[in-house]
């Protein structure tokens, strides 16, 4: 039996109470802040609840400082990279998961994939800030989308190898005794058996490559490759800050990957933590 | 592997000590080496690059040997970024673990209600896939002069009477930028505490109940005990992330004021695309990566992560 001590239990609770105050209150003073008209943002002192909530805001980021083109670059950039890296890391995980191969190869294969999760990234953008430019993709979302999935390939390796390994074996092999080939057997038994985790590992590295700002901000320079976050990031810089617009797009910026994660919540957990945690 | 290939993989080993590879193993292979071949490459060229941008004046001119090196690890600025990162590092680190922990061990005792629980749980992997620029627009809501929130807040409770230059001093700066790594990372450990804690056999617990233990016993004995190989993991993961910060304190003071919170990724950014030193910027990313890969290879040894 355990036993409850109400006062230790108060003091939880509060603590508790106080953490999630701390920690949604700046989520709160973002939207807040997304919603005040240009009136009420010059008030002599911010109103701590929005007076006459407006969507102007939004409205003028979206249309009059041409975010829906950087909206539809990040869109474009991150739906091929998700393309990309599935493919590549389908291709990889397959043979190490379903096929026989010596074990030291398998080892090898998911250790170097892990290593390249841990490059620094300011290290290698400056050579591929030089090869972008020799090969003329400079200011090209395609340079993103390489890096991109490059970037992502070690969450695309181990979150597949994760879910290709819970299939049993048997699933394929008793298609292969129907009759089924290699390729049929993988297309119409693993792959729709692995269709959640494909899902969740689609949505996890879109939301990561959503968020990747210092390969967008050197690799691109105009309107015509730039994506959300870099724009974002212009708004912050300029001479003078207009606030409810900056936290406009600081709310789309951030609205985008939680939304996605959150219908798709369900399958999320284990891959962004790397694996540690396992629902039981 | 869990529990892949019993019977085929026997039967194979037996099949290859016969033929050499099976078909289904050159078709692994077949299906394998390309694909690994090319991100192999892709990967290495551009170390290949920046090797030997770093050899060359100005990344492109005349081979000048060691020289781009001897700059990089002479200019002081470098010395002030580490430094820089360091300490970054020293507030972030242990006020993530502490917090996150704690936070994980309230929840796990006092929280009964699995709704509380799966509430929680959804609010804190919600900071992991923000954008760190989003993070930082929310912090400069919160710390910029005249409209931001702390000051207000602040003056509104009384405790302070004139406004606060968080942003424009060195310490203010540092630990806002800090404020924000912990208020995004914080979850993520209390993720991984949490999950751990639920690992811990009830029967220990229980047993330590019985004999008496209190509540701060029962952690440092027990519960501590499963925790310690998740504690190193997530000390590596957020050594490493801090290592790479860029996004938000770019956002939120762009290194400044002076070079205050220019840390390590800021400084080689300055050095590579705002002086464009593209030399020393190539010789300062081989030194980085040499540095990380002696840090990585040292620090995973502790780790128990499963290799297969």
């Amino acid at each position: 039996m355990r036993r409850s001590r109400p006062a230790l239990r108060l003091i939880a609770w509060l603590a508790i109470a106080v953490f999630g105050l701390v920690y949604l209150f700046p989520l709160y003073w973002l939207i807040n802040t997304s919603l005040k008209s240009r009136a009420e943002l010059f008030a002599s002192t911010p109103t701590l609840v929005v007076e006459s909530p407006t969507l102007d805001p939004y409205l003028s980021v979206l249309f009059d400082r041409g975010f829906l083109g950087l909206l539809r670059n990040s869109l474009l950039v991150c739906s091929l990279t998700v393309l990309l890296t599935l493919a590549i890391s389908l291709a990889i995980t397959y043979p190490i998961t379903r096929l026989p191969m010596s074990r030291g190869m398998r080892v090898w294969v998911l250790n170097w994939a892990l290593s390249l999760r841990f490059f620094p990234p300011i290290a290698i953008v400056v050579p591929y800030f030089v090869i972008v430019r020799t090969i003329g993709l400079y200011n090209h979302p395609l340079a993103l989308v390489f890096v991109y999935s490059l970037i992502n390939l070690p969450f695309g390796i181990w979150m597949l190898k994760g879910f290709l390994s819970e299939v049993p074996q048997e699933v394929e092999e008793a298609a292969y005794v129907d009759g089924a080939t290699r390729a049929i057997a993988f297309r119409r038994v693993l792959l729709p058996l692995i269709a959640p985790g494909l899902l969740a590992s689609a949505v996890i590295i879109f939301a990561f490559c959503w968020s990747e700002f210092l390969f967008a901000l050197i690799l691109t320079a105009t309107r015509d490759a730039q994506t959300f976050p870099v724009g974002v990031q212009g708004l912050v810089t300029q001479f003078e800050i207009i606030w409810n617009e900056m936290a406009a797009a600081g709310v789309i910026a951030i609205a985008v990957p939680l939304v996605l994660m959150l219908l798709a919540r369900r399958y999320v957990l284990a891959g962004l933590t790397f694996g540690v945690i396992r629902e039981k | 592997m869990s529990g892949s290939v019993p019977a085929a993989s026997l039967r194979s080993a037996v099949k290859r000590r016969r033929l050499g590879a099976t078909p289904p193993e050159r078709l692994a292979y077949r299906l394998l080496l390309p694909v690994l071949g090319v991100v192999f490459i892709i990967v290495l060229i551009p170390l290949l690059v920046a090797l030997v941008s770093s050899l060359r004046a100005d990344g492109d001119g005349p081979f000048v040997g060691a020289q781009n090196y001897v700059r990089a690890l002479s200019n002081p600025l470098l010395y002030v970024a580490l430094r820089a990162t360091g300490i970054y590092a020293l507030i972030v680190l242990p006020m993530e673990i502490v917090l996150g922990t704690a936070l994980a061990l309230l929840v796990h005792r006092s929280v009964r209600s699995p709704t509380v629980r799966a509430l929680i749980f959804v609010f804190a992997i919600m900071p992991i896939v923000i954008p760190p620029v989003g993070v930082g627009v929310m912090a400069r809501l919160i710390y910029a002069p005249d409209y931001g929130a702390l000051n207000h807040l602040l003056q509104l409770a009384g405790l302070i009477q004139r406004e606060i230059p968080w942003l424009s001093q060195p310490t203010g700066a540092m630990l806002s930028v800090a404020s924000v790594d912990v208020w995004q990372w914080t979850p993520f450990v209390y993720l991984v505490m949490f999950a751990g804690l639920q690992t811990v056999p009830r029967e220990s617990v229980e047993a330590a109940q019985v004999d008496g233990a209190t509540w701060w016993q029962q952690f440092l004995r027990i519960e501590l005990f499963y925790l310690r190989p998740l504690l190193l993991l997530v000390l590596f993961l957020r050594l490493a992330d801090v290592l790479r910060v860029f996004d938000h304190i770019f956002v939120l003071t762009g290194g400044g004021p002076g070079t205050a919170t220019q840390l390590l990724s800021l400084y080689l950014y300055r050095i590579g695309f705002k002086f464009f030193n593209s030399g020393e910027a190539a010789a300062l990313a081989i030194l980085v990566l040499v540095g990380m890969i002696l840090l990585y290879t040292g620090v995973s040894r502790l780790l128990p992560v499963e290799r297969d």
